[in-house]
């Protein structure tokens, strides 16, 4: 694109042309307020805040959607402009309840922020006395309308970023209110609850329970860090006050652009489960709490009294790359045997995993098989059904019955494998979506496509891409041994877990919470969670990404790795 | 505009100062107070004639400079209170959010009064045998809680929950030096 002459605020410059008033300011180091303004977001020129004099023009024009031309002539601060931001913001306190005294955003509120800038010291107009409805249908955000200034920040996030087009507007004028599904309360509503409005909300619409009050920006820190709660191990800001974890919001600069799931954002911070704070050791048919040297005395015990051909080791695809080389160091080096991988194993071991999220932005074509991103792998399933709605043909294949696809949900019919792979082989830039329920067959024939296609490998653990890369295999390796090892971390212990140490006469359980195992483990060795832990895993893109420790463990807590070490060096 | 002119040397005349509250906390009032050690210089040029921390309660019929009101109106004595703040004084100061904006009191506007009475003196769950007070000796409340500027008129604006002790410093300053005081920077506050 050529470059344009514009003169702004007396100065001359060239910027390139069509760009709008508002980045060519901010190339130039002009500050405009704004307000319905998001840099993450498509620009609607709703809130009148950033409205500049322009050559040519009798009345004031927002900047955030006015494209620059040739000799466009723009004064940024002038009493005209002043006037009309001062009036712009009058009008919204004229509406509903923006009472800073018992307000959980004052200090970061970015309404409040403009009427100190623009000295707004009374009401112009009568105050107003509607009581609009408080949406608490959902268990970790709030959704107050009567602190809503109708941004529209968060109907856009939800369509634009998340793929989701739950909220929108109801009614007009100073009726005007944001809706979900037409008039759904949010939590019967199609949200998914992903939070993504609340991190762009500018005003305390939208609150996040956890940390309701809990500190401003100014009080509390950000660590940088990624989710481990999936294999797409999104970048994450892990916000901390006084050694404790507050909330959790997603990276504007990460791959997953800022957005998280329900998992990452909210789950990760609210476990019900208990936490296993103590090593303990089963006494006398109760797990009693003891010293670490007594527990770890007793797991060498009973590794020792096994024996290598009676010894089972499992370790979750959740841990980190330095914990998995640990315990491939005791177990596979030291002790001689082969470790096996917690989860469900993946038959694609063989594809090449060559795909990154950006790849979506120019698909043509994404073939999923054996995947269910909306439910396993969200931001991933989110940025798929972006590319679906930019026009990308969306295919499932499956031999399967899988009627319970987050995507067959929304109406899409299955086709076979080999309808998929035609349909990338006259595609342009087809990704293939290759989830842990793929079967051998199928990830045999989609080899057809290694030349052709971008691979994504949706792992069921998040470091599932590093177990493959190690070789491990949930080859039930453990059945019918004497002991087992089992390091869980922060894993479900029901189910096929708890099925896979049937039948071992004792259990070492190395875990973060309680649960089901907890009632069968002879020795229990309390472990970390992500939050408190150090370390990197390999993300689905084929990135290793890095977890920061955001907040101290518990007193007494031991890393993985130490007590992994801890062991190797008494046996 | 010029409230005091004190040429080098020459006693000053104290200008004279009143303050009452209406739907309020007293929070604005304590505010006033937090001037701390400064009060003793503003008190050289400034003689309180009356407020609801000091003897006298009500502001002298002959008037006084600069009268100060916090709270939201909210009962008819409010209103009565405000008119008289503002006839005896030639600059009139809302004081703090309430007084403002009608701050946190007009949370009430959202119910009936009925429903506000109940819940406040009979449904609550502290209350035992409760009773919606009827004495004439308290106002009755109006219809909606408002700000002060939509009963009579306003001079000075000094919002805050409640205003910091700095501006209300300031905006004293400011009168005594003969200007009408603005807010702004960190002396306008909404929390």
């Amino acid at each position: 694109m050529s470059d344009v002459n514009i003169t702004i605020n007396g100065h001359p410059a060239q910027v390139p042309d069509g760009i709008t008033i508002l980045e060519a300011a901010k190339r130039l180091g002009v500050e405009i307020p704004t307000l319905c303004h998001h840099p993450a977001l498509q620009d609607i020129g709703a809130c009148r805040l950033c409205v500049v004099e322009v050559s040519g023009r009798r009345e004031v024009q927002p900047a955030c959607v006015f494209p620059v031309s040739d000799k466009l002539v723009i004064q940024t601060e002038t009493p005209k402009t002043a006037a009309m931001r001062r009036f712009a913001l009058e009008m919204l306190f004229s509406e509903r309840s923006h009472y800073c005294m018992y307000c959980e955003m004052s200090g970061d509120c970015e309404l409040q922020s403009l009427a100190y800038r623009y000295g707004l010291d009374r009401s112009a107009y009568p105050v107003p006395h509607e009581h609009l409805p408080v949406d608490a249908t959902r268990q970790y955000f709030i959704m107050d309308h009567n602190r809503c200034i109708l941004c529209r920040r968060c109907i856009r996030a939800c369509g634009e970023l998340a793929g989701n087009f739950t909220l929108g507007l109801k009614a007009r004028g100073a009726k005007t209110i944001i809706s979900a599904d037409m008039d759904a309360p949010l939590g019967e509503s199609s949200c998914v609850a992903c939070g993504t409005c609340l991190q762009v909300c500018p005003t305390g619409a939208l609150i996040d329970i956890k940390s309701v009050y809990g500190g401003r920006d100014f009080q509390v820190s950000r660590v940088k860090s990624s989710c481990s709660r999936c294999s797409v191990g999104c970048a994450i800001d892990v916000v901390t006050r006084s050694e404790r974890a507050l909330r959790v919001e997603g990276d504007w600069e990460g791959s997953n652009r800022g957005i998280l799931c329900v998992s990452g954002r909210f789950e990760s911070l609210n476990d019900p489960r208990e936490r296993l704070t103590s090593p303990m050791v089963r006494e006398r048919g109760e797990l009693a709490p003891v010293s670490w040297e007594k527990a770890m005395d007793a797991a060498v015990d009973l590794i020792r009294s096994a024996g290598s051909g009676g010894l089972a080791a499992r370790i979750t695809g959740g841990a980190t790359d330095e914990t998995l080389d640990e315990f491939l160091r005791l177990f596979r080096d030291r002790l001689g045997i082969t470790p096996d991988a917690a989860e469900a194993p993946f038959a694609a071991a063989d594809l090449p995993d060559s795909a990154s999220l950006a790849d979506f932005d120019d698909a043509d074509c994404i073939l999923i098989v054996g995947a269910d991103p909306l439910k396993s792998h969200r931001v991933a399933g989110y940025r798929i059904r972006m590319a679906q709605r930019r026009g990308a043909m969306l295919l499932i294949a499956s031999d399967l019955d899988d009627s319970s696809n987050g995507f067959r949900k929304t109406g899409l019919a299955r086709t076979s494998v080999e309808d998929g792979i035609r349909a990338c082989l006259e595609s342009e830039k087809p990704i293939v979506v290759v989830g842990a329920k793929a079967n051998r067959t199928e990830t045999r024939r989609l080899t057809a496509l290694e030349s052709h296609a971008q691979f994504l490998l949706l792992d069921s653990a998040a470091n599932g891409a590093y177990l493959r890369r190690l070789g491990m295999r949930n080859s039930k390796n453990g059945a019918g041994k004497k002991t087992a090892y089992l390091l869980l971390s922060e894993a479900s212990q029901d189910g096929a877990m708890a099925k896979a140490s049937n039948g071992v006469q004792s259990l070492i359980l190395h875990a973060s919470y309680a649960g089901p195992l907890t009632e069968r483990a002879d020795v229990a060795l309390p472990a970390p969670l992500g939050f408190e832990s150090e370390g990197h895993f390999t993300n689905c893109e084929g990135e290793r990404v890095r977890i920061n420790r955001a907040v101290p463990p518990p007193e007494g807590m031991m890393s993985e790795r130490e007590v992994l070490s801890h062991l190797a060096s008494r046996l | 505009m010029i409230l005091a002119s004190h040429p080098e040397g020459e006693a000053m005349s104290k200008i004279k100062i009143a303050t009452d509250w209406l739907g309020g906390c007293s929070g604005c009032h304590m505010s006033l107070l937090d001037i701390d050690e400064r009060l003793l210089n503003l008190l050289e040029l400034v003689e309180l004639t009356s407020s609801p921390i000091t003897d006298l309660k009500q502001p002298p019929e002959e008037g006084v400079t600069a009268g100060i009101l916090e709270g939201a109106v909210n009962t008819t004595v409010n209103i009565e209170t405000a008119k008289r703040m503002r006839e005896r004084s030639q600059y009139l100061i809302a004081l703090g959010d309430c007084a403002v904006f009608g701050g946190i009191v007009t949370m009430r506007n959202a119910f009936s009064l009925t429903e506000l009475l109940e819940r406040a003196y009979v449904d609550a769950e502290s209350v035992v045998e409760g009773k919606v007070p009827e004495s004439k000796e308290l106002g009755k409340l109006i219809h909606r809680a408002c700000p002060v500027n939509q009963i009579v008129d306003v001079d000075v604006y000094l919002p805050g929950c409640p205003p910091p002790a700095d501006a209300i410093h300031h905006a004293l300053s400011e009168l005594l030096e003969g200007r009408m005081p603005a807010m702004t920077g960190d002396h306008l506050r909404y929390d």
